[in-house]
C-alpha cells in the first residue's frame, strides 16, 4: 500500500529508528557529552567515552572555539550511533571515529568560511574562550589562524593529534602525498607569518 | 614525527614550536566554563521489533507488517471465541450447563406440595443458546420429577441444527408442552417445527404458527448459493422433517403442516386448531396448564396422563452468559458488530493501537457467531464491506470524497439486503432502519472525522521542548541569552538549552532577548529583539 502521507507520516506508522534528544543538565557534567549508558549499546559508550577528550580537544584546536567544538562531538557522536551497526570491524572505531569528526569539522569550517560570519582572529585575543587563549598564548599559535582550512587541519592533526603521515592521510581522505606537501606548506606560511614579529622583536 | 623530513633548519624549528605548542595545550584541562555542557546526548534505544528486516521493503514491508500484525489479533480473538463457543454449546458432554435438581425442602417426607411444572420461558432466534437452555431446563424437569415442562415460544426460527437438537431435548421423560405466547407471539420456520414437536402444543390469541415470510421459489438464497439442486433438497429434507413431526401428532395435521414448509403458509392459533396442529387455545399459562390436564401423551418412557392442575410452577431463566450471547443473534446487533468490527479493524491498520484491532476483531468474531442462525445474504455482506472498505481507504486515495459518498451509497444498499430469504427454517429478518442510518452515520463520521484527525496528527511537527532537535521548529521563536553571546554563546529557546551565535557576529550579554533566524546544525542563529 502506499502511503500517500509521505515521509511526515513516518512517525505515525512506524516511529523513527532514533532521535536526539537534548536535555538540560544541572551541575558539572563529563566534558563535551555526557552519555546515558542505560540508552546505548554499551560496546558503543566504552568505545565513544575512550575518543571524547581527544576528539574535544582536536575539534577544539580545529575550529578554535569551544561551543562549536562540543557541538562538533556531539555530532559526530550522533553519526557515529547511527553508523555504529553498520560498522563491520569494531576495532576500527579509533580511526573512524577520527574520520567522521574530522569530517563534521571540515564541514563547519567550509560553512564558516562560506558564510563569512566572524573572522576567528578578530576575537581571539578578547574571547574567553579555551583554546583561542591557548593559542594566543604563543606566536606560532596565533599564527595559526592565517592557514588556509586545509593546511590548519593538518597542522591540528600533525601535533595535537600526533598522528603519522599515514594517519593524517586516512583521516581526510586524501593522498598521502598531498598530506606531506600541505604539510610543507603550512610549515612554510607560518614560518612567514612568524618571522617578521620575531625578527622585529628581537 | 620522523616521517616528516624536513630540510630546512627553519622549518624543522616551526615544527618544534608546534610541538611544544601541542604538548602544552594538550591538557588545557578543558577549564571549567567548559565542562559546564547544557545538555547531554540521549538517543531512545534501537528497536528490535520483530518484523523489522519487513522495513527495508518499504511499502510493501509495511503492508505486510500490518498484515500480520492483523493476523495475530485476529488469531487472538478467535480463540478467544473458540472458547465462548465451546463454553456456549456446553461442549460435548454438555456437564458444563448440566442443572442439579432441585433440593426438595422435605426430602419428600412431608406431604408432597402438589405437582410441579416447569416453564421455560424463550425468545429470539432458535440457536444453540436456546438448545442447550432447552435441553438443560428438561434435564432439570427429569431430575425433578416434575409433572411437565412448558416451553414458552416466540421466535421467528433459526439454525437447523439447534431446531434439531430441541426436537430431541422435547422427547423426554416429562411431558413436554410448547405455549407459543404470550399475544402477538410467533412460531415461524424453526419454532413451528418446535412447537409440532412437542407432546401438546398451545398458542396463545393472536398468534401464528407457520413461515414468516415466502420463500423464494426454488429456495432463495439456498438456491443462489448452493445450486437448486441443493435447493430442492433442503426443501425436501424439511418436508420430511415436518411430517414426521406431525404424524405424531394428528394424521389430519399432517397435510396442513406440509403446507407451512412448502408453500410458506402462515396461520392464526384458531387455523392451527382446526387442522389439528395444535391441542388448543390458551391466553395463559394457568390456562394451559388448566387445558392439559388430563390429556394423555405418549413420552419416551411410556404413556402417561398429565395432572397438572394447580401445580407449582417453577421458572427457569436464562443465566447471564447465555442471555448474552443469545443476544447476539440479534439480526441488529449482528449488523452492528460486523460495521464495528470493520471500523475498527479500519482504524487498527492505519493507526495501530493494538487494542482498536483487538475490539475490533472480537466484535467481528461475534458477529459471525451470532450470525450462524440468521439467513445471511452473501450479496448484502459483500456490499456492506466494500462500502465501508471505500470509506475506510478514502484518506488513502485522492478521491475529494468521492468514495466516501459512494461508500455509503453501497453501504446503504447492502444494509437493506443484509438479509435474504431464509430456508425452511431461517428467520425472515431485515436489519432496522434507523440501525442502517445510524451505522450510515458513524462509517461517515470514520471517514470524515477520524481519520482526519489521524491525519492531522500526524502531520503535525514533532513539538519543541519536548526533547526533540532536528526540527527546524525553533526558527522564529524567542527566548534569552543564557551564556554570552560573543558572539557564540548559549541561549535558552523552547524550554532548551541550545548553542547559538548572533547573526551579525554582535555580541550579546545574558539576560538579553533574542530571536531565532536560522539553525545551523545544533547551532541557533539569534538576533536581538527589543
Amino acid at each position: 500500500m502506499s502511503d500517500p502521507l509521505g515521509p511526515s507520516s513516518e512517525s505515525g506508522m512506524f516511529a523513527k529508528e532514533s532521535f536526539l534528544t537534548v536535555e538540560p543538565v544541572r551541575g558539572k557534567v563529563h566534558p563535551a557529552v555526557a552519555l546515558d549508558h542505560t540508552t546505548f549499546d554499551t560496546a558503543f559508550v566504552a568505545a565513544l567515552e575512550g575518543e571524547l577528550s581527544m576528539a574535544y580537544r582536536l575539534a577544539g584546536y580545529l575550529l578554535a572555539d569551544s561551543a562549536e567544538a562540543q557541538d562538533a562531538v556531539q555530532e559526530a557522536s550522533v553519526r557515529a550511533w547511527r553508523g555504529w551497526k553498520d560498522l563491520r570491524e569494531r576495532e576500527k572505531f579509533h580511526s573512524w571515529f577520527s574520520q567522521i569528526l574530522v569530517n563534521v569539522c571540515r564541514t563547519r569550517l567550509r560553512q564558516r568560511s562560506k558564510r563569512r560570519t566572524v573572522d576567528v582572529e578578530d576575537v581571539s585575543l578578547e574571547s574567553p574562550d579555551p583554546f583561542r587563549a591557548a593559542l594566543a598564548r604563543d606566536a606560532v599559535g596565533r599564527a595559526l589562524s592565517s592557514l588556509s582550512n586545509e593546511l590548519r587541519m593538518v597542522v591540528v592533526l600533525r601535533y595535537w593529534g600526533e598522528l603519522s603521515l599515514a594517519e593524517i592521510a586516512d583521516r581526510l581522505r586524501i593522498p598521502v602525498g598531498t598530506v606531506k606537501s600541505r604539510h610543507h606548506a603550512a610549515l612554510q606560511v607560518l614560518r612567514r607569518r612568524i618571522q617578521p614579529v620575531e625578527g622585529g622583536t628581537t | 614525527m620522523s616521517d616528516f623530513d624536513l630540510d630546512d633548519e627553519m622549518d624543522r624549528e616551526i615544527d618544534r614550536r608546534l610541538a611544544a605548542l601541542a604538548r602544552n595545550t594538550r591538557e588545557p584541562a578543558l577549564p571549567d566554563g567548559v565542562a559546564d555542557l547544557p545538555w547531554t546526548v540521549q538517543l531512545a534505544p534501537q528497536r528490535t521489533a520483530p518484523f523489522s528486516f519487513l522495513r527495508g521493503l518499504g511499502g510493501f514491508g509495511r503492508a505486510a507488517t500490518s498484515v500480520a500484525r492483523l493476523g495475530l489479533t485476529l488469531a487472538v480473538a478467535g480463540s478467544f471465541l473458540l472458547l465462548v463457543g465451546h463454553i456456549r454449546t456446553g461442549g460435548s458432554s454438555a456437564a458444563i450447563v448440566e442443572l442439579p435438581a432441585t433440593p426438595r425442602p422435605s426430602g419428600g417426607i412431608t406431604a408432597p406440595a402438589g405437582p410441579e411444572v416447569v416453564v421455560v420461558p424463550t425468545s429470539g432466534s432458535v440457536d444453540d443458546v436456546m438448545a442447550s437452555f432447552v435441553a438443560g431446563a428438561v434435564r432439570r424437569a427429569e431430575a425433578d420429577g416434575a409433572a411437565a415442562v412448558i416451553i414458552e415460544l416466540d421466535t421467528l426460527g433459526g439454525s437447523e441444527a439447534a431446531m434439531q437438537d430441541i426436537v430431541k431435548s422435547l422427547n423426554s421423560k416429562v411431558p413436554t408442552i410448547v405455549w407459543v405466547g404470550p399475544s402477538g407471539a410467533k412460531a415461524a420456520s424453526a419454532g413451528t417445527f418446535i412447537t409440532l414437536s412437542a407432546n401438546l402444543a398451545y398458542m396463545a390469541p393472536s398468534t401464528n404458527i407457520g413461515a414468516a415470510s415466502p420463500v423464494a421459489a426454488g429456495g432463495g438464497d439456498i438456491a443462489a448459493t448452493y445450486g437448486q439442486t441443493e435447493a430442492d433438497k433442503v426443501m425436501a429434507d424439511a418436508i420430511a422433517a415436518i411430517r414426521s413431526i406431525a404424524e405424531n401428532r394428528h394424521p389430519e395435521a399432517v397435510a396442513w403442516a406440509i403446507t407451512t414448509v412448502q408453500s410458506a403458509q402462515s396461520y392464526s392459533a384458531q387455523q392451527a386448531l382446526d387442522a389439528h396442529g395444535i391441542n388448543g387455545i390458551a391466553s395463559s399459562i394457568d390456562d394451559v396448564l388448566n387445558k392439559a390436564d388430563g390429556q394423555t401423551v405418549t413420552t419416551s418412557s411410556g404413556t402417561v396422563v398429565v395432572h397438572v392442575k394447580g401445580a407449582s410452577i417453577v421458572t427457569i431463566n436464562e443465566d447471564v452468559v447465555q442471555s448474552f450471547l443469545h443476544t447476539l443473534d440479534d439480526p441488529n446487533i449482528a449488523f452492528i458488530l460486523l460495521v464495528l468490527g470493520i471500523l475498527l479493524i479500519g482504524v487498527e491498520f492505519f493507526h495501530p493501537t493494538l487494542l482498536m484491532g483487538l475490539v475490533g476483531a472480537m466484535a467481528l468474531a461475534l458477529s459471525f457467531y451470532g450470525s450462524g442462525s440468521l439467513p445471511l445474504n452473501v450479496l448484502g455482506v459483500v456490499l456492506v464491506v466494500l462500502g465501508l472498505g471505500m470509506v475506510v481507504l478514502e484518506p488513502n486515495v485522492p478521491s475529494h470524497g468521492i468514495l466516501t459518498v459512494a461508500g455509503i451509497a453501497v453501504f446503504v444498499v447492502g444494509a437493506v439486503a443484509f438479509y435474504g430469504s431464509p430456508g425452511p427454517y431461517l428467520p425472515m429478518v431485515t436489519v432496522a432502519w434507523p440501525v442502517i442510518a445510524v451505522m450510515a452515520a458513524a462509517a461517515a463520521a470514520y471517514g470524515l472525522v477520524l481519520v482526519g484527525t489521524l491525519i492531522q496528527m500526524r502531520r503535525q511537527p514533532a513539538p519543541v521542548g519536548l526533547g526533540l532537535v532536528g526540527t527546524d521548529k525553533v526558527v522564529g521563536m524567542t527566548g534569552s541569552v543564557q551564556a554570552d553571546l560573543s558572539p557564540v554563546g548559549t541561549v535558552y529557546v523552547g524550554l532548551e538549552s541550545w548553542s547559538a551565535r548572533t547573526r551579525d557576529g554582535a555580541n550579546l550579554s545574558r539576560g538579553s532577548k533574542v530571536k531565532v533566524v536560522g539553525q545551523e546544525g545544533l547551532i541557533l542563529i539569534v538576533e536581538q529583539v527589543e
